[in-house]
């Protein structure tokens, strides 16, 4: 008994060492569910509140570029609107058709604090529970999607950027509807990959690839990027590399874009899998 | 008594700095400056081992609660923490000044500061990157913002102490 306190007195050190680093990687691994535990939400109700307050100062230097993506958005806005009222006025009489109702709803919200620089990038927002923004949910801004809702607090809710290792979004190329698995291996923020794509598909630099909208997060034809060019070949399958249309460095102004159908499509989908 | 004030004090800046002012910097993707590590340089060299790890654990865990990286700062901090003794004993030359006070520019020398926060550093920022990376694909690229890393924070640590904002 007393060698045994004697070694452990005598390696302390080494054990204490073992046991914080064992101690570390239990919350690396058990970090996916990290945002429902209490000390970060309440370390993020502290740090948002600061990084907010940060924030705010910085987003005057950006109001130039703020402006004009507004018009440019607002540009893009009249021009469906005009698509929309023709569409409408050719059938001469009033009706309420159920396919074109509303499907996703939308809600501005400001970046408090975000990086581009990890490997594992996330977005915090300022809009929360109190806003009705539930996990899951897709963050975009008027150039393109950003990431999707992984962690809400009251007030605050964090996204896992598209810039995330973790991150996946079905994708397709918007001139022939072929879809692939965007995502991003973490070496340059402007860049990302579209896999999957099959090998006879003919693509040009610039083709644009949009959001498929089979996962139901967001609408299917939001812009996400054009491509570069670049193909890496691996199998059956070609990987495109895609250049991201908004600039991750400098985000200001964001929608988080919620589905009202997403339940019903999924319950009916594990419906069908589980019969 | 006194020092251990002082110390908490510089704790909460250092903590602040690195959260509102260096996780905001960041040159092209590669280069994220860590200056909190500096809590790990400064403790006194006669600080017994364990104390220096559990510092060391608590500064991690801080920094990953307020940024959202459970894990990946805490276990870095504590590896930097573990292998300090060795990089002292490696670094200890006849003209090292007492053991009792913690090391500075001032106290023992650009060169000795230098030569010892930049080999803290280097563990520290080699445990953090390949633990958020997590898999030793892409290795060299991996390596590349370590060593770019290490650089900046160490120049960025150096220059702060002295500045001498903690006297």
């Amino acid at each position: 008994m007393r060698s045994l306190l004697n070694f452990l007195l005598r390696h302390k050190t080494l054990i204490l060492f073992l046991f914080m680093e064992g101690l570390a990687l239990f919350m690396l691994s058990s970090s996916h569910n990290y945002h429902q535990t209490v000390v970060s939400n309440s370390a993020r109700s502290i740090s948002g509140g600061l990084t907010e307050k940060v924030e705010r100062g910085r987003s005057y230097f950006r109001l130039r570029d703020v402006n004009e993506g507004l018009v440019r958005e607002n540009l893009l806005l009249r021009q469906r609107l005009e698509i929309l009222q023709t569409d409408t006025a050719t059938s001469f009489i009033a009706f309420s058709d159920t396919l074109k109702k509303l499907n996703y709803n939308y809600l501005d919200a400001k970046v408090v604090n975000n990086s581009v620089s990890r490997q594992k990038n996330f977005i915090t927002l300022d809009k929360g529970r109190n806003d009705g923004v539930i996990n899951g949910m897709g963050v975009a801004c008027s150039e393109g999607i950003l990431g999707i809702i992984v962690g809400v607090s009251r007030n605050y809710s964090v996204a896992m950027s598209l810039l995330n290792l973790d991150f996946r979004l079905s994708a397709s190329i918007a001139h022939n509807d072929y879809f692939g698995s965007l995502s991003w291996d973490g070496k340059n923020h402007r860049y990302a990959q579209l896999s999957e794509i099959p090998h006879h598909v003919i693509v040009t630099p610039g083709d644009t690839i949009v959001t498929s909208g089979y996962s139901a997060i967001f609408p299917p034809g939001l812009m996400i990027g054009t491509l570069t060019g670049d193909k890496k070949k691996g199998g059956d399958f070609v990987t495109l590399k895609v250049e991201l249309s908004p600039d991750f460095k400098k985000l200001t102004n964001v929608y988080i874009i919620g589905s009202l159908n997403k339940d019903e499509i999924r319950r009916l989908e594990e419906e069908v899998v589980n019969e | 008594m006194n020092n251990v004030l002082r110390y908490s004090g510089v704790f909460v800046v250092l903590v602040l700095l690195q959260l509102l002012v260096f996780n905001n910097i960041q040159f092209s993707g590669y280069i994220n400056p860590y200056v909190y590590v500096m809590l790990i340089i400064i403790l006194p060299l006669s600080l017994p081992s364990w104390v220096v790890l559990i510092i060391a654990f608590l500064a991690g865990f801080i920094i990953d609660a307020f940024s959202g990286t459970m894990g990946v700062h805490t276990f870095a901090t504590v590896m930097a923490g573990f292998v300090r003794p060795w990089i002292i004993s490696l670094n200890m030359t006849h003209e090292a000044a007492d053991p009792d006070i913690s090391p500075s520019v001032q106290n023992n020398g650009l060169r000795w500061f230098f030569m010892f926060a930049l080999m803290i550093v280097l563990v520290h920022h080699l445990a953090l990157f390949y633990v958020e990376v997590f898999s030793f694909s892409g290795f060299f690229r991996t390596f590349l913002r370590v060593i770019v890393s290490t650089l900046f924070t160490t120049f960025f640590i150096v220059i702060l102490d002295m500045i001498g904002w903690r006297r």
